[in-house]
């Protein structure tokens, strides 16, 4: 089976470069003059919006040769479904990857919007289900429900979901929905369900996952315990006669020879203000794992390399996930290509700033993939069961 | 200055009123070429592909905007009026929904982001007496008055994080503690408000809450608008139109209409100032016959109309072409 390989659209604007943490595009930070969507002109702003650049980095990423892009949602983010369903029409194969929390809207009413959506973009329609990063943020979104809860959530919503998705009548009854005859209409009935992609590192998103995931999602972390993490998943899949397969969020910095994409991480790394190292909160269990990994003193960006190429520090550099690969087109290539062996069969792959990194990742490194079979003794997949 | 809408079709439409060959909601409607033409379409246009036209229509015909209706029959109003948003100018859309669809929070998170992209052009209807059993297909077994209580609720929360950094709210239905969007989600209009209903407790919430409460031709208009002065709504209608170049025209049109929807010849609803053959009451005459009763309802103090016509691309523009012009010039007149 081929690997699908996204490309993240980012929700919360984007910065020209990882060398300067401004955000010039998106209107996140004061428009001036180098501002972009909105831009300056004559003294006033240019009428563009952010949904404007997005829609350039849709097409960049359809062009180049990525299957679509995950959309994330967070407090002070654009909506995802709000983009999907404002770019449906002016992209052609793009695949609209929605993160979305359950809670926040009603299983039937996540069935209509999606189910138009589909009919709207021809079936382009992924989801990614998070079922939230906890802490303060919840209570910001209105959602008292507390972390494992809100797994037990999830597989009711995705259940009542999937129930009306092919017609009615359907009734159920749980601990969090209850609806009666319920069903799509015919029309919207007979659209395709979207791939689902699914996050969480904790146990209770682990057994949700085995339910009702297509992909197990998570982000980049060095080779061990990633594959714990897949392996647990399997195992626990395998106790429900379900398959899941794997899908990574890697953060790309790939340039054509190594020294070049390590001084691009300098430039950056000078840039940071000291007092910002280490600053998530939340009971997200990914975001514990993803601190735990680096072990010693950090004295200079080297020291975050965790294992070669594996970088742990790009959350400093701009907001999102902290691991990512650093290196030659080939290198990359190669860790992608391992990633592949251990199990993977999808990425979503990121690089800032997203429009010329998606044409720079498209041409320069998807190429270069040979997947699974060619390269399974290389060195750092030892003792590493796939 | 008046404001005329079109109201959009959320489950397809056709020439022929029983027949839905567009948009792709009648399998086979559609006519199939025969083997003598050449037939280039194939897989090029999908369902969306009509209603993005009949969008276009309502904004090259010069409406204000368009309604794109709840229908748990129908297309889902928020991604239409996205896909419509994106493609016009000057279009205003309202999408209506139900309180059940989200919370507050990410009702108007979605929202939020839609002004960004269209440049402050959504507005909201939300129904909230729904009916029993379409209620409870789309999850919601609240009833009552108590549905007021909720949609107040919710209003109020939706209202609250998008205007106010810190928002905490504590209610019988919906908690919030320190929301409230940020910078460059916060400081955009608020989507304007409508609701509709003739209830005490419909119109105590329009009062409170709506920027225009839409009432049908069937509805006591004079103590619906009576009870509105506690607030700020001002009045909408919603009403279907047959107009044509003159009366007998129209309302010949009315009685081809009457039979093909599958009416008996002998039983066409009679002639009158309201016409009840749509389904609801509505006006069918001449465009001055139409424009007059649209100025008697602007007498009355109705200064929004959503214009029901089918078929839709074809109506918006005759609407665009003929009646709007002769209630412009009205208008222009009465200042």
């Amino acid at each position: 089976m081929p690997v699908d390989i996204y490309w993240r659209i980012g929700t919360h604007g984007d910065q020209q470069s990882l060398r300067r943490r401004t955000v010039s595009r998106g209107a996140w930070a004061p428009v001036l003059p180098g501002s972009l969507t909105p831009g300056i002109r004559d003294g006033h702003a240019d009428g563009y919006s952010y949904v404007d650049h997005m829609a350039d980095v849709a097409r960049a990423s359809e062009i180049s040769g990525f299957v679509g892009g995950l959309l994330p949602s967070f407090p002070n983010t654009d909506d995802p479904w709000a983009a999907a369903a404002t770019l449906a029409r002016e992209t052609s194969t793009y695949r609209f990857m929605i993160a979305f929390q359950p809670g926040f809207l009603h299983p039937v009413q996540a069935a209509r919007m999606s189910a138009s959506l589909q009919r709207a973009t021809g079936g382009r329609v992924v989801y990614n289900i998070i079922s939230g990063g906890g802490g303060p943020d919840q209570l910001w979104w209105g959602d008292k429900v507390d972390h494992d809860d809100r797994y037990a959530r999830t597989s009711e919503f995705l259940d009542v979901l999937k129930g009306v998705w092919n017609g009615g009548p359907y009734d159920f009854e749980g601990r969090f929905y209850r609806v009666e005859g319920a069903g799509l209409p015919e029309p919207l009935a007979r659209q395709p369900f979207p791939e689902i992609y699914f996050s969480g590192s904790s146990k209770a998103a682990i057994q949700a996952a085995g339910r009702h995931a297509d992909h197990y999602l998570s982000w980049l972390e060095p080779y061990e315990p990633l594959a714990e993490k897949f392996a647990q998943v399997r195992e626990h899949s395998e106790t429900i006669g379900r398959a899941p397969k794997f899908a990574v969020r890697v953060e790309v910095l790939a340039r054509d020879t190594e020294e070049e994409a390590w001084e691009e991480i300098r430039r950056g790394w000078d840039g940071i203000d000291p007092s910002v190292l280490r600053g998530a909160t939340g009971d997200s269990i990914g975001w514990q794992r993803s601190r735990s990994f680096v072990t010693g003193a950090v004295n200079g960006y080297r020291d975050l390399e965790v294992q070669p190429n594996v970088w742990g520090g790009f959350h400093l550099l701009r907001g999102g996930p902290a691991f990512g690969l650093v290196g030659s087109y080939q290198q990359v290539a190669e860790r992608l290509d391992e990633l592949i062996s251990l199990g993977v069969d999808a990425f979503i792959l990121a690089g800032v700033p997203h429009l010329e990194e998606a044409y720079r990742v498209g041409e320069e490194v998807l190429p270069l993939l040979r997947g699974r079979d060619l390269r399974v003794q290389s060195p750092l997949l030892e003792g590493i069961s796939s | 200055m008046p404001r005329f809408l079109i109201t959009l079709p959320a489950r397809g439409d056709g020439r022929h009123p029983l027949r839905r060959n567009r948009g792709d909601w009648q399998p086979g409607a559609h006519a199939v070429l025969p083997p003598v033409v050449s037939d280039v379409r194939r897989g090029a246009f999908g369902p969306f592909d009509h209603l993005a036209q009949v969008g276009r229509a309502a904004e090259i015909a010069t409406f204000g905007g368009a309604l794109a209706p709840f229908d748990a029959g129908g297309e889902e109003s928020l991604v239409v009026a996205a896909g419509l948003l994106r493609q016009t100018r000057w279009l205003r859309v309202v999408a209506e929904f139900h309180p059940v669809i989200a919370t507050p929070v990410y009702a108007a998170k979605i929202s939020a982001s839609l002004q960004r992209f269209s440049g402050d052009r959504l507005d909201w209807q939300v129904a909230v007496d729904l009916d029993r059993s379409v209620a409870r297909s789309q999850g919601d077994f609240v009833t009552g008055a108590n549905r007021y209580v909720r949609a107040d609720e919710f209003l109020t929360v939706a209202k609250g994080v998008w205007h106010e950094e810190g928002y905490s709210f504590d209610g019988r239905f919906y908690h919030v503690l320190s929301g409230g969007f940020q910078p460059p989600l916060s400081g955009r209009p608020f989507p304007r408000i409508h609701l509709s209903g003739t209830s005490p407790e419909a119109l105590a919430l329009s009062a409170r809450h709506a920027d225009v409460h839409v009432f049908r031709p069937e509805d006591d208009l004079e103590a619906g608008i009576a009870a509105l002065t506690r607030g700020r709504a001002t009045a909408g209608l919603r009403v279907p139109v047959l107009a044509r170049d003159d009366d007998e025209e129209a309302w010949e049109a009315a009685r081809t209409l009457w039979i093909r929807s599958g009416g008996e010849p002998e039983a066409v609803p009679e002639r009158g100032p309201l016409w009840t053959g749509f389904g609801s009451a509505g006006l069918v005459g001449s465009y001055e016959t139409v424009a007059q009763a649209i100025r008697g309802y602007l007498a009355r103090g109705v200064t929004t109309f959503f214009l029901e016509a089918r078929p839709h691309i074809e109506e918006t523009y005759r609407l665009g072409e003929r009646l709007l012009p002769l209630l412009v010039k009205e208008d222009e007149h009465a200042r």
